[in-house]
């Protein structure tokens, strides 16, 4: 807990004299306006009717509340703008809009149900959401094929991603890559969403979507790849650096080998008889080691027929998630690690989710099948894939990192 | 979106939030104030509306939000929402984001209440009225929120209307749309006493408000009242009349019922056959070592999560029986160390934790268990078995 003492604020209550402590006006706040300190409930009471006016004053006022009709001039050079000028963003990174066109897949491509309306129905039943299905051997055959096409998927996508090009030609290459391989990329129009991968830069914790932004040299981005083919999803994600100045940002490669790590020493664990709450204890537990913290608000899921089912994997300690790990079983863990702050904010697109503080976030996911007496990564990486752990830059410190680990299996 | 969030002109002022611990995003744990929800079932006719209204009008210089509807079933909710404040009821709507529900740990019924007080300021108390016929064992899980989530709402606890005039005749010849299906073993060729609705929103309740009780005679209530406790001999019972009580707090509200677990006192330990279906059970457990502990979490996964009483001769013994079904489960554990574990379920989920310092220590534990087939069974030596390994 936090121990330092207050400084010293005076009541914003007009012929009020009184210290303020750490009461503050939540409109204010949720505005930006930082210093609107009271000394109590009665004095900010007696003072509303003139200190509601500062909130209308704050242009951004109605924006926070009404989908703003204004947006931004698109720059004359691009064309590109920015959808939501007055959200209050948490960090330097903003979405570069028009999206392009929604992409097509080919008619002889099997679609999921979701394809249309956007709806996963099955998803929403009482079974969906609560029986962990076990998967027979025709099942796994099918689940072991899709996670290695999106393996592949994932690592042309990878390569591809160097300083200079936007997030929507990885769209465009992993769309490609999908159809070259008789798969729907899962994503598209799974709720709503309106692209073939998630594209999730720095900030970003998952679900960023591909836009006109431009990688630059520094940047970390998670690509996440889902891939819909035979009938079953295969779902992985991993964080890369773009170009020399990432590898060489302490804070940067500290918080992509922490996630990095804490997938590896939560798979070890994965086993017949397993409990799926230890997964968050061990995660939670290596990324307070590395100084860094774990995002709570979204968890790994139970994979087949379904994008997403049960079992709900939590990533942070001491969770009452029920169940123990059985043979045949399909699940994702994906931990999503922070430089800073675990807690999360939403843009106004309902997707992107960021950190609140606007540092670094960092996640690696793989599908797992648990096995007779382990565990069978179907997404592990493949002796080229690209990618992998870097050590700490050498200036930083000298400590010798825990590494060259190869992801199990 | 919707039409009715308009801009607080003219409305009270929020409450002021503390921001101290602001500024290291690092701490673990900003302080959080945290506002109690607590759960209403009760059949049509109970007189939760009633209730409801009654505290509303009762409670001035609260603000109190009542959300209505059934919740937590579908999907699809867009629901509003009625909130009290200094005598003035406002209707809002609570918004839900998009329908990604598998990959988010939080109910979307908990995260709409949460941006509701985020627009709005925090409430002092959440009153969620569920449709007659609602399960309150699929509910409450979604409201017990992992600690580390750091929610602003907290599950206070259920509180059950039971209408004295009918609620025996409920028990016993339910209705066909009062016979559960979801989640419920009923249809495995089973074959003994029905389990109605009105079982589950008792077998779950933490505080039971026998309404009506000017309807019935003195001997009739009393048949009532054992009965409602020999399904749920943990629930605290008030008598009332036209859904009026006369202390909220305690009562209705400030439960915390899902945290400390002090004496685990149950009523009338006589007339545990008294209700066919569902029954309490007590079991006294010894002093235990902390290295006992884990012994105790397998015991509590094996009969909360496979529905599986461990034997020591693991042969035939669990096989033959029906298994069981745990609505609720409360315990009290003291360590040899001088330590006390408490232990809270509800259906398969459950916590063991430790109990707030200063609290009473004895010489002995206990582990009282709500649910469904757990007579004749044999929990006591099971678990002794298991800890003695």
């Amino acid at each position: 807990m936090t121990e330092t003492p207050p400084a010293k604020r005076k009541c914003s209550g007009s012929d009020c004299d009184n210290d303020a402590g750490t009461l503050q006006c939540p409109t204010c706040l949720k505005l930006g306006m930082k210093e609107s300190y009271f000394c109590s409930q009665d004095c900010f009471k007696k003072n509303w009717s003139t200190h509601k006016a500062a909130h209308k004053s704050q242009s951004s006022f109605l924006s926070n509340i009404f989908t703003p009709n204004v947006v931004s001039k698109p720059d004359p050079d691009t064309g590109t703008y920015n959808p939501f000028p007055t959200f209050p963003y948490t960090g330097a990174l903003r979405p570069v809009y028009p999206l392009s066109e929604r992409r097509v897949v080919p008619k002889l491509i099997p679609y999921p149900e979701y394809w249309k309306d956007g709806v996963p129905h099955s998803e929403m039943t009482f079974v969906g959401r609560t029986k962990i299905e076990i998967l027979d051997e025709k099942k796994r055959e099918g689940m072991r094929k899709v996670c290695r096409l999106a393996r592949e998927v994932l690592d042309i996508a990878a390569r591809a991603a160097v300083p200079g090009v936007t997030t929507d030609y990885i769209d465009e290459i992993v769309h490609k890559a999908c159809v070259e391989r008789d798969s729907y990329p899962s994503p598209l129009n799974y709720s709503n969403f309106p692209k073939s991968v998630c594209t999730s830069v720095n900030e970003v914790i998952c679900h960023g979507i591909p836009d006109q932004r431009v990688l630059v040299d520094g940047d970390i981005l998670n690509i996440d790849v889902t891939l819909y083919h035979g009938g079953f999803h295969g779902d992985l994600n991993e964080t890369y650096y773009i170009g020399d100045k990432a590898k060489a940002n302490p804070d940067a490669v500290r918080v992509v080998e922490a996630a990095r790590e804490s997938l590896d020493l939560a798979i070890k664990l994965v086993k017949p008889g397993g409990l799926f709450r230890e997964y968050g204890n061990v995660i939670e537990k290596h990324a307070k080691s590395k100084k860094c913290s774990v995002i709570r608000t979204y968890c790994g899921h139970g994979i087949n027929s379904m994008f997403h089912c049960s079992p709900s994997i939590p990533h942070y300690a001491k969770n009452k998630a029920v169940g123990a790990a059985k043979e045949g079983m399909c699940f994702t863990i994906e931990p999503m690690i922070a430089l800073g702050t675990y807690r999360d904010k939403t843009w106004p697109d309902d997707w992107t989710s960021v950190t609140q503080d606007g540092k670094m976030t960092a996640q690696f996911e793989h599908t797992l099948l648990v096995t007779k007496d382990g565990v069978e990564v179907l997404t592990a990486r493949l002796p080229d894939s690209p990618g992998g752990p870097i050590p700490m830059p050498s200036s930083e410190e000298k400590k010798p990192e825990v590494n060259g680990e190869a992801t199990p299996q | 979106m919707t039409a009715s969030m308009t801009i607080d002109d003219e409305e009270e002022p929020p409450l002021l939030v503390d921001v101290e611990g602001e500024g290291d995003p690092d701490s673990e744990e900003p302080p959080v104030v945290k506002v109690p929800i607590t759960i209403v079932t009760g059949y049509l006719g109970a007189g939760k509306t009633t209730l409801l209204n009654y505290i509303l009008k009762a409670q001035h210089g609260k603000k109190i939000a009542v959300i209505l509807n059934e919740f937590g079933n579908s999907a699809d909710i867009e629901k509003t929402l009625t909130v009290n404040t200094g005598g003035e009821q406002v209707q809002e709507w609570l918004e839900v984001g998009n329908g990604c529900i598998c990959c988010s740990v939080k109910d979307q019924g908990v995260n709409a209440i949460e941006s509701l007080m985020d627009k709005k300021g925090a409430f002092d108390y959440i009153l969620l009225e569920t449709t007659g016929l609602a399960d309150p064992g699929n509910i409450a899980p979604l409201f017990w929120v992992d600690d580390g989530l750091g929610s602003t709402i907290y599950l206070d606890g259920i509180v059950t209307l039971i209408d004295a005039k009918n609620i025996i005749k409920s028990l016993d010849e339910p209705a066909q749309d009062t016979i559960p299906t979801e989640g419920h073993d009923e249809h495995e060729g089973h074959e003994g006493p029905l389990m109605t609705t009105a079982h589950l929103q008792i077998s779950h309740a933490d505080v039971i408000v026998l309404n009506k009780s000017d309807l019935v005679t003195q001997e009739e209530l009393q048949a009532v009242r054992e009965r409602v406790q020999a399904i749920n001999g943990l629930a605290k019972i008030h008598v009332t009349q036209q859904g009026q009580v006369p202390n909220l707090e305690g009562f209705l509200l400030d439960l915390h019922a899902y945290e400390n677990v002090e004496s685990l006192d149950v009523a009338h330990k006589g007339h545990s056959h008294l209700d066919p279906s569902i029954t309490t059970i007590t079991i006294q457990v010894p002093v235990l070592e902390a290295e006992q502990l884990p012994a105790l979490d397998e015991w509590l996964r094996s009969i909360l999560w496979d529905s599986t009483l461990p034997s020591s001769d693991s042969t035939v013994a669990n096989i033959q029986a029906e298994s069981h079904e745990i609505h609720r489960l409360k315990a009290r554990i003291p360590l040899s160390n001088g330590d006390v574990k408490i232990v809270q379920g509800v259906r398969d989920i459950f916590e063991i934790r430790d109990a707030p310092s200063g609290s009473s220590t004895s010489s002995e534990g206990k582990i009282v268990i709500i649910g469904k087939r757990l007579l004749g069974k044999s929990f006591k030596e099971s678990l002794l078995s298991m800890i003695r390994r």
